[in-house]
């Protein structure tokens, strides 16, 4: 299914850093764009080499979508406050993150902020 | 039936009396505890959760922190710059050709020298352990004994290290690599002829290592570079978890993140 971007902020920013290679390329996400999406967290993947954050959202016509949401590795979140019940299933997040390239309802997380409008973690 | 058990304990005790003794010395210090104990305390002492400069600072996306505009560029151990022969030439090609979508089971070796994923330096007087975060270890011999009889190694993710110091500097030879591409897609594609020498030392408060790597099988010539590596903060203790969840994919070539476990097909 491919997603279109309607239902969610997009922002075209552009970034001054190519970021380092981690466990795979970048080139997969458009990093000269920013996504933010609201939903509700469908399950959090606390594993190697990537955690992810299953993200359910509304798309411009009021559907559910998923969104897989890529993260860091276990070792370097719990460094930056975050642990494996961070995000428990059920909970309200707007996550922002750069988009997939090939249209699909996912990316990799730059950052996510609660319900209360309060970051999760300490990030950078 | 008792006989049997007799017989069974005999068979056993028989057994230990054999090649077991030989393996449990090579196991063990053959120093005093005195001499050990001076051994130890000449030592260097390199704690910290380490990784390459190129991924410190990371964040929660896995991006590292930018670095100032004009520093010099970082060496990677991928070996994309290396002097390569055809038989090094087309092994890179397939390699470019098979990369996209590939998973992964781990950094391996070299990788894990030059990795998003922190590592620890155990320094002991027989042998020096290097630990990363997924439970990666290599174990590198300083107690004087020569690399085994070729008879005696065989290829592996990890390799076949033998080590020794000189000063402060940890010098290492490890032989016997599993080509490094296949069990991380972005390593080099080295074969498992390929010799590899390490030079480790502390600089300040960076890990400096010169790495050299001789392949006559996809070499013309030795290539070397060299990495440094940072302590990355905010770490209390190490938390070592396994390689399960790799959902890399691949879509017209270009990489994408595959559905999740419990909603692929067939599952």
């Amino acid at each position: 299914m491919r997603f279109q971007f309607a239902g969610a902020v997009l922002g075209a920013v552009a970034l001054a850093v190519t970021p380092a290679q981690a466990h795979h390329s970048f080139a997969m996400f458009d990093m000269t764009k920013e996504v933010t999406v609201s939903g509700t967290v469908r399950q959090f993947q606390w594993t190697n080499p990537h955690a992810y954050i299953q993200l359910m959202a509304k798309d411009a016509q009021g559907r559910d979508v998923e969104w897989s949401m890529e993260m860091g590795a276990p070792m370097y979140l719990y460094a930056r406050g975050w642990r494996p019940g961070s995000l428990k299933n059920g909970m309200r997040v707007t996550v922002t993150l750069n988009p997939l390239r090939n249209g699909q309802p996912g990316g990799v997380v730059r950052d996510v902020t609660g319900a209360d409008g309060k970051p999760i973690g300490t990030n950078r | 039936m008792r006989q049997a058990v007799v017989a069974a304990l005999a068979a056993a005790s028989l057994s230990a009396a054999g090649p077991a003794p030989a393996q449990d010395a090579a196991a063990r210090s053959t120093l005093s505890t005195a001499e050990r104990t001076e051994a130890f305390a000449k030592l260097p002492y390199w704690p910290g959760y380490w990784v390459s400069e190129q991924y410190a600072n990371t964040t929660i996306g896995g991006f590292a922190a930018p670095r100032p505009a004009g520093s010099p560029r970082l060496q990677r151990l991928n070996g994309f710059d290396a002097p390569y022969n055809d038989e090094g030439k087309a092994r890179q090609a397939e390699a470019a050709r098979t990369r996209a979508g590939r998973r992964a089971d781990g950094w391996g070796y070299p990788m894990m020298m030059d990795a998003a994923t922190p590592f620890q330096i155990m320094i002991t007087p027989e042998e020096t352990l290097i630990v990363n975060a997924y439970g990666e270890t290599r174990h590198i011999y300083t107690d004087g004994r020569p690399m085994p009889p070729a008879e005696d190694m065989w290829p592996t993710v990890w390799g076949t290290s033998i080590g020794h110091w000189e000063g402060d500097t940890l010098v290492i030879e490890t032989v016997q690599v599993q080509m490094p591409y296949t069990y991380f897609h972005g390593g080099p594609t080295f074969s498992e002829e390929a010799r590899y020498h390490e030079r480790i030392r502390m600089d300040g408060d960076h890990l400096v290592m010169e790495m050299t790597v001789e392949d006559p099988v996809t070499l013309t010539g030795p290539w070397s570079a060299t990495i440094t590596h940072v302590r990355e903060q905010a770490f209390d203790r190490m938390v070592q978890m396994d390689f399960s969840n790799d959902r890399t994919g691949s879509e017209n070539g270009v990489n994408t993140i595959e559905p999740p476990a419990d909603e692929r097909e067939g599952q």
